[in-house]
């Protein structure tokens, strides 16, 4: 009989070595209002010393997009205190001479990459906590909703200097260099999440015109749908953190108004948000773009998967006009061609067989790869399509290195717990767009939404000014480009109440065009929550933006103008920031002073989707199966300067046996089709006749799936269908069925039958015309003669 | 003059004393002489602290320096890679490097491949020197 081992209770452990957990926070739950331009936010810290002295724990997270904290408020047996905002040197300060003095002491305060340490000290033995933090932040704005990104854990991110290590099994930790970094104090990172701190949420969503619907890729929510609001509620009991979440709000139109109030001050605020498509359509245009692919070792699995997933939908859309450079990179950085290539069938075949070589490993030199990027495009410029997981730490150099560049970087965000902060402001900081998905979703279609967009803005030299509005500013300065697909957002303040206009001007096609918003500032429940949100975007733009000259005399004085400049706009905004953080000391009755506490990080957990390995590798571990791996490709009497060798090994050598990669789901067909078009829009086939039909049977499916000219991620391959079809030189029934098709198809209709299981076999029979002739004819109704019977 | 409190330790080191506090956590430091109100920091605390700026400085992390301190060696299996990185770094010579390393670690083996073939090519060369000569 087998030992039945004995069981006292539960208690979370951990899964590699047993270990019991002790978690000092218990729980963080998520709480607020989404609204249309950012979110106003309130998340809960439960603590719960379950040590038998005092102690310090430190949780360490990561600020979502635009975002700054408010303040906080501790709460506990008999108290209920609130912080103060205080520049940093004074808020440490007021922190240690409380916890000297043995009181319960608190401590906000951000860093770089907008981390922010949250610690709590002099935690009793037995005692709970409750830290209530309020924060501001942005959201990720699309013409037709938004989506809201919030992280319950923090990405580890490569740093060439940082140092990581796994500590115990299963446990990893990462330090930062402290000469760029200060004292933060990293999570360790759990490569099991399950048994760490349990994490929920419960939103409003507030849409200014009616959400059509509410969903979430990350996690399982549950909606209410209350007057002109949605509830959005974590769906299980609790959940893990080792993801971030993500809500999708779609609305049922494009929303073209402003948003307005008046501040506590009395001072009137606003934020306009203005559509893509107030701005024009899209103009077709040749483009250089340069497709920048993240290979480093922390993509490895699904998302490397995703991204090359995307690249190859990308590549599958350009045209043959355009011109495009393809890199990848990790420590360093690999061109598929020295120089932009025309997008040729078989530059893109080329490109899509150089990245089914593409493996992830190693770091991730962003900057580098930029900067190859821009050496691509040169002086004629052009765009830069970044894919990658942005999981660098130090991302305001990288951001620095790009502005300097002067081009255009779009982001494609791809992870479960991503630098979504860091890649909209490199996105935003040089004029680009960011997306960001997660490893659950469909990379093509989204990848293609964005390629689509990027390359030709539908307005440049934006411009924004204010009529008929006393004491009216606009701040931020609005983006100065307006692609398709993402809305323009203004946010501004006045004295007070007013009614005017806001007028927006901008550049395309060779002329200056311009609108007219009405603006009225009246009382409303918003203007204190715009003022904050305006307050917050202005600091993480600050922050973003490194001190130009960090060695000597002047340069100090340049970080110390910094610094008060960033202090001014935290205090006006009573905002923290970098220079100012927020700090609250509680007296206890019986506290004692003297006591030294024991620090405790809380753990979190490793992003879903990142191997744990990539980053975590045990150091006193020497490989013991070298022999598993026989050298199967070693040339005899080669010989090359070694240090060029290490620039580049000689080869990657799997063992035999591959461990079974799980792979997201398999590739669209329809994409596989669209990366059959050829330059001149048709398919490949022998003679005219033969390439019309098989062209025109794709169209058919294409339709049916509900891609049209104007709609639909494949719309530009429906494009160049159309245009080869309506110039191919055809027998006059052939025409007449092509033509009858081509005008469905402009009127964004569709035909009912199996297209894609017709295509299925090539080339397709002749007799397939009278197929199409009779769906035609079918769905003309019984009436109308069909264009194939009219010859006969 | 040599017992200091935490925060005249933190303001001669330059070391922050929540991370003072955190080192001890972690075992890196000894605990304050004395505990309560009169806790006092001495010169093992100091010389601690810039023990671990230099191990710090050569690439550990704090879990190695703890262990190093320690005296802790541990050996538990790995995985077996998916792949490794060939360096023929002479004509005899074949290194191979798991790919799944992570990037810090890369770097590392990098430095101390760098060495190696350095010191393999002065030998190579000595050699040659010592057979022209003999010649």
């Amino acid at each position: 009989m087998p030992a039945i081992e004995e069981v006292v209770g539960f208690a979370p452990r951990q899964a590699a070595t047993g270990q019991e957990i002790r978690l000092a926070m218990q729980s963080l739950w998520l709480t607020g209002r989404i609204l249309p331009v950012g979110a106003r936010l309130l998340v809960r810290h439960a603590f719960r010393s379950q040590e038998d002295q005092p102690v310090e724990v430190i949780y360490a997270f990561a600020l979502p997009r635009d975002a700054a904290l408010r303040r906080f408020r501790v709460v506990g047996e008999g108290f209920s205190v609130r912080s103060e905002l205080k520049p940093v040197q004074e808020a440490v300060r007021a922190y240690e001479e409380g916890l000297e003095a043995g009181h319960l002491a608190t401590l906000a305060r951000s860093y770089r990459d907008g981390i922010v340490n949250l610690t709590l000290g002099n935690l009793r033995p037995g005692e709970t906590v409750t830290v209530l933090l309020e924060l501001l932040c942005g959201v990720e704005l699309h013409d037709d909703g938004l989506r809201f990104r919030f992280p319950f854990t923090l990405a580890p991110c490569y740093h060439a200097a940082a140092r990581a290590v796994q500590a115990e099994p299963g446990l990893g930790e990462m330090e930062l260099p402290e000469e760029e970094f200060g004292d933060v104090i990293l999570p360790r990172w759990a490569a099991d999440a399950a048994g760490l701190h349990a994490v929920g949420f419960r939103l409003a969503v507030e849409t200014a015109v009616e959400a059509a619907s509410v969903g979430s890729p990350s996690h399982a929510i549950q909606v209410a749908v209350e007057k002109g609001r949605s509830r959005v509620t974590l769906a299980p009991e609790r959940d893990v953190p080792n993801r971030d979440l993500v809500l999708d709000v779609r609305t049922r139109e494009a929303y073209c108004g402003v948003l307005s109030g008046l501040c506590r001050q009395g001072k009137g605020q606003f934020a306009a948000v203005i559509p893509s498509a107030r701005f024009g359509a899209r103009r077709e245009a040749p483009r250089r773009i340069v497709f920048l692919l993240d290979r480093s070792g922390s993509m490895s699995g699904p998302p490397i998967a995703q991204a090359l997933k995307a690249c190859e939908a990308c590549l599958a859309a350009l045209g043959p006009e355009d011109r495009f450079g393809l890199l990848v990179f990790d420590n360093k950085v690999e061109a598929f061609r020295p120089a932009l290539v025309e997008a040729s069938r078989e530059s893109r075949e080329q490109a899509r067989a150089f990245l089914s070589t593409v493996d992830a490993c190693g770091g991730t030199e962003l900057a580098a790869g930029l900067r190859a990027a821009a050496d691509l495009l040169g002086r004629q410029g052009g765009d830069i399509l970044a894919v990658t997981d942005g999981e660098v730490f130090g991302s305001e150099e990288v951001i620095g290195e790009a502005r300097a560049a002067g081009i255009r970087v779009h982001c494609l965000g791809i992870g479960s717990a991503s630098q979504d902060r860091f890649l909209a402001l490199l996105a935003r900081e040089t004029g680009g767009v960011s997306r960001f998905l997660t490893p659950r979703e469909r990379v093509d279609q989204q990848a293609l939404e964005l390629f689509a967009s990027i390359g030709r803005p539908l307005a440049t030299e934006t411009a924004a000014e204010l009529q008929g509005i006393p004491g009216g500013r606009i701040e931020p300065e609005p983006s100065k480009q307006v692609f398709g697909g993402t809305p323009l957002v203004v946010f501004g303040a006045s004295d007070g109440p007013a009614s005017g206009s806001l007028a927006v001007s901008w550049q395309a096609e060779g002329e200056r065009r311009r609108l007219e918003l009405p603006l009225e500032i009246a009382r409303s429940g918003l203007g204190e929550t715009l003022r904050l949100l305006r307050g917050a975007r202005l600091i993480t733009d600050l922050e973003s933006r490194p001190e130009a000259e960090r060695q000597g005399p002047l340069g100090r004085r340049a970080e110390r103008r910094a610094e008060a400049r960033l202090r001014r706009l935290s205090e006006s905004y009573g905002l923290a920031s970098r220079a100012m953080a927020l700090v609250a000391v509680v007296e206890r009755a019986g506290d004692q002073p003297g006591v030294l506490p024991a620090t405790t990080v809380v753990p979190v957990g490793m992003p879903e989707d990142v191997a744990f390995g990539s980053y975590f590798l045990d150091l006193q571990e020497v490989p013991a199966k070298c022999v598993a791996a026989p050298p199967r490709r070693v040339r005899p009497g080669l010989y090359v300067a070694p240090a060029r060798l290490l620039d580049e090994p000689e080869a990657i050598v799997a063992p035999d046996v591959l461990p079974a990669m799980a792979l997201c789901d398999a590739f669209d067909p329809l994409l596989e089709l669209a990366c059959e078009i050829l330059p001149d829009g048709g398919l490949p086939g022998a003679g005219e006749e033969e390439r019309a039909l098989t062209s025109l049977l794709a169209l058919l499916w294409f339709l049916a799936e509900g891609h049209s000219e104007r709609c639909g991620p494949y719309r530009k391959h429906v494009r160049r269908l159309v245009g080869f079809l309506a110039q191919a030189a055809l027998s006059e029934r052939a025409r007449r069925i092509a033509d009858e098709v081509l005008e469905l198809a402009r009127r964004g209709g569709s035909l009912p039958g199996d297209w894609k299981g017709l295509l299925a076999a090539r080339p397709p029979a002749p007799e397939l015309w009278d197929r199409i002739a009779e769906a035609l004819a079918q769905q003309a109704g019984p009436s109308a003669a069909s264009p194939g019977a009219a010859i006969q | 003059m040599t017992e200091l409190t935490l925060a005249e330790l933190a303001r001669q080191t330059g070391v922050p004393a929540r991370t003072i506090r955190f080192y001890i956590a972690r075992g890196l430091l000894p605990p304050p002489a004395r505990a309560g109100r009169g806790a006092c920091y001495g010169p093992e605390h100091r010389e601690g602290l810039a023990r671990i700026k230099r191990l710090q400085a050569r690439g550990l992390t704090l879990a190695e320096i703890a262990r190093r301190l320690g005296g802790e060696t541990r050996r538990d299996g790995l995985p077996v890679p998916s792949a490794w990185w060939c360096y023929p770094i002479e004509r005899d010579v074949v290194l191979w490097v798991r790919a799944d390393a992570a990037p810090w670690r890369l770097k590392q083996v990098r430095r101390a491949v760098l060495d190696l073939a350095a010191q393999l090519k002065t030998i190579q060369q000595e050699e040659d020197n010592d057979v022209d000569a003999s010649d």
